[in-house]
Formats: C-alpha cells, sequence, structure tokens
C-alpha cells in the first residue's frame, strides 16, 4: 500500500469540501439541529421529573456518539457517490492506485470529519448544556472505535450496492444507517424494546456501546464483555462488508465503469 | 534522423470480451512499439472504447493477454500504470476542484519528485496559466480537453492513451497540440493509441492504423496503404452548361454522383477518369473548377465502416 496514493484521495475529498457548502452544513448543521431539538425536548422532560437529571446527559451522548457511526458511514457511501456523479471512476482507476488504497482514503476521511464534527458537537455540547463526553473516561475510546467500525462496514454495504446498482439506490448513502438506529438504543434502553426489537438489537454492536454507557451513567460500572460483543460483531460484519465491496467492484470491472454512470 | 524502432511497449493477444453472448471484442491482436502513434479506428459500437479500457486495467477481459513492457497488466498493474496515462473528451475530472487542484492530487497518485515544478510545467505546456485557479465547471469544452491531455502527461508516460483527444479544441490549438505530441513522441520515444473521428487528423499523426469492427480487427497498416485498398478516386467540377446530361451519362454509366448546386462529384476508379472528361466534353457539357482527389483515409472508413 502507497500512502502517497491514499493521500492524493484524501487531499482530493478535502479540496471538494472545501467548495461544498453542502458537506459543510452536513458536519456542523445536523449535529447543531440534534444538540438543540433534543437537547431542549430532553431539559423540557427534566423539568417535570424529578430525579431525571440524566436523561439530558443520556440523549446528548447518544447523539455525540452516533456522530462517529453516522460520520463513517456517509464518508465511504458519498464520496464514492462523488465520483460517480464527476464521472471521474475512470481517471482515478487508470492510475496505479489499488482498490484497497481507495477504500482506505475514505475511511481516513471518515475518521477526519468524524473527529471535526464530533470536537464541534462535543464543545456546543458542553457549552449549551454543560455535558462533557470525558464522563466515560478510559471507555470512551473503545466506545468510539467500535461505533467507527460500525460506519465502516454499514458504508462497505451502501458502497457495495451503489457499485451493483448505481446512482438509483443512492439515496442508502443518507438513509441506511438510520435503519439500524431503533435498534441500536441510542437514546432509550434495549430493555424497552418490544420483544422481536430485542432480539433484533442483539445483533446491532453499537446497541452494547450505548447500553454500557447507559450502564456507566446509572450505575458508574461496565460490563466489559458488552465490549466484547461490539467488538465481535463489528469484525464479522467488516469483514463481510469489505468482501462485499470488492466483489460489487469486480462486478463493474466485469462490466464496465461506465455502466455505473 | 528517424531512430529505428524495433521493441514492442504492448501486445495484445488473443483479446475477447463477451457479455453474455455478445461479442463485443473478438479475439484480436495487435501490438504497439516504442514511439510509435497508433490509430485505433472503427465505427461507433466497434469495440473501441472497450478495447481501450481493457488496456487501461479497468475493463476484466473475458480472455487473451495485454502485456506492456514485456510484463502482463493482470499481475503487473500498478508497475504498468505507473508509466500509462490516458485522456478522454467523455471522462470528467471533479468539477468543484479547480485546474491546478485537479493537478495537485492526480500528481499524488503517481510517484513524481518535484511535484510543483511538474504541475507548473504542465500547466504552462498547455496553455492553463489564465485558467489554474477556475474549478473545472468554469471552463469551456475546449479548455476541459487541454486538462485532461494535462492530466494525461503529468506522469511523464511512456505510453498513452488519447481517446478523442482533440474532440471540441479549435483548430490552432489541435494543431498545437499534434506538435506537442509528434514532439513528445521524437523526443522521449513516447508510445500513442489515438482514436479520433477526424481522418485527416488520424492521417497526420499515425504511423498505422488498427481498424476494427463488430468487434474483429479488419485491418492493420499504414494510412497510406489503407487508403490505396479503396478503388475510387472523386472528380469534382463546377458545371456550367448541361446539368441533365451529365447526370444522364452518370446513370447511364452506374456512376455515383452527389450535387451540390452546380458543384457535381462523381466517383469512379481512377483509371476511367481520362474516359469520363472525354466523354463530358463530347457530349457538349462545360465545366470548371475541376479536383481530382485520390481516396484517402475518410474513403477507407467509409467503406469498412459500412460492412
Amino acid at each position: 500500500m502507497k500512502l502517497h496514493r491514499i493521500y492524493a484521495m484524501v487531499l482530493r475529498f478535502m479540496l471538494l469540501f472545501r467548495r461544498s457548502y453542502d458537506r459543510i452544513s452536513d458536519v456542523f448543521y445536523w449535529p447543531t439541529i440534534d444538540l438543540l431539538l433534543w437537547g431542549l425536548t430532553s431539559q423540557f422532560f427534566r423539568s417535570f421529573t424529578p430525579g431525571a437529571d440524566k436523561i439530558l446527559v443520556m440523549i446528548i451522548t447518544g447523539i455525540l456518539f452516533w456522530i462517529i457511526a453516522w460520520r463513517a458511514q456517509y464518508e465511504i457511501s458519498v464520496n464514492l457517490l462523488e465520483d460517480l456523479w464527476n464521472e471521474n471512476f475512470i481517471n482515478i482507476f487508470v492510475s496505479p492506485i489499488r482498490f484497497s488504497e481507495w477504500v482506505s482514503s475514505f475511511i481516513v476521511i471518515g475518521i477526519l470529519k468524524g473527529i471535526i464534527s464530533l470536537s464541534f458537537a462535543a464543545g456546543m455540547a458542553f457549552l449549551l448544556y454543560k455535558v462533557h463526553i470525558f464522563n466515560y473516561g478510559f471507555y470512551l475510546l473503545p466506545f468510539l472505535f467500535s461505533l467507527l467500525l460500525t460506519g465502516w462496514w454499514v458504508g462497505f454495504f451502501v458502497g457495495g450496492l451503489i457499485l451493483r446498482f448505481g446512482t438509483k439506490v443512492q439515496t442508502f448513502a443518507w438513509t441506511l444507517v438510520m435503519v439500524m438506529s431503533p435498534f441500536a438504543a441510542i437514546y432509550y434502553p434495549v430493555s424497552i424494546l418490544p420483544n422481536w426489537a430485542q432480539f433484533v438489537a442483539k445483533f446491532v454492536p453499537p446497541s452494547y456501546i450505548f447500553e454500557g454507557a447507559r450502564s456507566i451513567l446509572y450505575e458508574g460500572k461496565f460490563d466489559s464483555i458488552n465490549l466484547f460483543y461490539s467488538f465481535g460483531l463489528n469484525i464479522i460484519y467488516l469483514i463481510l462488508g469489505y468482501i462485499f465491496l470488492k466483489r460489487s467492484f469486480a462486478k463493474i470491472m466485469n462490466k464496465g465503469m461506465v455502466h455505473l454512470y | 534522423m528517424l531512430k529505428l524502432i524495433i521493441m514492442n511497449i504492448l501486445d495484445v493477444v488473443n483479446l475477447s470480451k463477451h457479455y453474455k453472448k455478445f461479442k463485443a471484442v473478438d479475439n484480436i491482436s495487435f501490438s504497439l512499439k516504442e514511439g510509435e502513434i497508433l490509430g485505433f479506428l472503427g465505427p461507433n459500437g466497434a469495440g473501441k472504447t472497450t478495447t481501450i479500457q481493457m488496456l487501461l486495467g479497468v475493463l476484466t477481459p473475458t480472455s487473451g493477454q495485454i502485456n506492456y513492457f514485456g510484463k502482463s497488466l493482470q499481475e503487473n498493474r500498478e508497475e504498468i500504470l505507473e508509466k500509462v496515462n490516458f485522456s478522454s473528451t467523455y471522462t470528467h475530472l471533479p468539477w468543484r476542484l479547480t485546474v491546478w487542484e485537479n493537478l495537485l492530487y492526480t500528481s499524488y497518485l503517481y510517484e513524481i519528485s518535484d511535484r510543483k515544478k511538474r504541475i507548473e510545467r504542465i500547466i504552462e505546456i498547455f496553455k492553463l496559466k489564465k485558467l489554474h485557479n477556475q474549478t473545472m465547471s468554469e471552463l469551456s469544452a475546449g479548455q476541459l480537453t487541454r486538462v485532461n491531455l494535462a492530466k494525461a502527461f503529468i506522469n511523464f508516460p511512456k505510453v498513452l492513451l488519447l481517446d478523442e483527444p482533440t474532440a471540441s479544441l479549435d483548430p490552432d490549438v489541435a494543431v498545437y497540440i499534434h506538435d506537442f505530441l509528434l514532439n513528445q513522441r521524437s523526443q522521449f520515444q513516447v508510445s500513442i493509441i489515438f482514436t479520433s473521428h477526424n481522418m485527416a487528423e488520424v492521417e497526420k499523426l499515425c504511423d498505422r492504423i488498427v481498424f476494427i469492427n463488430k468487434g474483429k480487427i479488419i485491418a492493420d497498416d499504414t494510412p497510406n496503404n489503407l487508403s490505396k485498398t479503396i478503388e475510387i478516386s472523386h472528380i469534382t467540377f463546377f458545371l456550367q452548361k448541361g446539368t441533365n446530361e451529365a447526370l444522364a451519362y452518370c446513370q447511364q454509366n452506374n456512376l455515383i454522383v452527389s450535387q451540390n448546386g452546380k458543384y457535381f462529384k462523381v466517383d469512379c476508379k481512377e483509371k476511367t477518369i481520362p474516359k469520363i472528361l472525354k466523354d463530358l466534353m463530347e457530349l457538349g457539357i462545360e465545366y470548371s473548377e475541376i479536383s481530382i482527389d485520390k481516396p484517402d483515409l475518410q474513403d477507407y472508413f467509409l467503406a469498412k465502416a459500412n460492412l
């Protein structure tokens, strides 16, 4: 793997980002709206529910953590779409770049933008509600890393679908990760879900992270087995997602890249 | 002094691409020598783009071998593509990036040592200095073509695949690009595969033509030799008197004639030209501004494209 080629793609995405007001607004606008809407709503509930101070912290940290998974998948699928919209696929792959280098650049850009978005939102959460994510201490890093992995494998699946079916399924780039969110138990415990949904949640890696975060918040402890399940599932899905993306790419190499446009 | 050209830079052996039962490219073989400019011609849908995509490694062949510099493209993709580049009027660079930014990120895709210097040089060669801070969306079709060509030269390619590279260029810029390509060939022995619908351009630039139709190579020869295979010449003259008689004469002798006002163009075999002119004179047909055109690549293309 050659770093200069990954850098080339990251540079390109960053240069595009600078001039794409829609992308800039994605990084700052939606986290702001979510924080205002859900933060004020939970403040309202807290005002007439005695002892429910932690609701605000739970919801705000849910929003902040989810940014990481959302951004990681979004950067993979939307940057892939960017090449389709620009009809630039052939220009990239006539260069010596490898498939793995191309995918790595999505991952790097996802991390970079995730950091920008999370830092901005975390700063806002602190300023508006005095909530800070460092409450989770040592666990913060594995939590965020696990959510990053979730974003990557969802991005790989969406990317694979886009390569197979072209821009007609581009809406998945914005929506597919949201399908998982009710089962991820971002704002509420898994126990309040109906039985069938609790069963589904067992296979959704972020549910273990959000359950763990709540456990730290309410009980001051964390069962590491949750991290194990979350990472285990993420790694399995990540391998499957990568295989799916690679096979989809091989399919388009067989069919011809012009069929993507 | 012309250097002897011996080494094959590219060997294509029994290359095929099938889409289910449809044979887009059917068992073709050809080679490209060092410093050679090869015209790759054929009508729309003949298999040119499919072949070029396979040569660039962005389309998997059904069967066959592509070897650059004696090495298999499939097994040495990275090493080979460092020395190959491509330009087409039909592919685009990101619209929201400036000319400079596009060249900058492209330069990182290749192992180029002094990037800034190389980009500045390329910008100068392709006369992009005034445009370097403009985004691609702000450029005209001709300017976009020049940026695409600049991108293709950024890595000092040994082999270039150019798909209609001068389409939408102003004539003076097209001539400048032709001269630049010829200069690159003579200075650096760059080998070029060139597709174009402008036959005059192909005749001017290409040492050899590979003509493809319905996925098969039907000719592989010099432009001159291909033109010679066509027997039909054209006589064009401005008729002053005897239009109806001239038309009747052509009809009687099964000559294909096209008329544009008073201008008549008659297609005929070269050896029959003296007889036709004599017959027209005897019929009392008066004409002026006569010109006789030997068959050229355009005629070859028209004859073979309809096969």
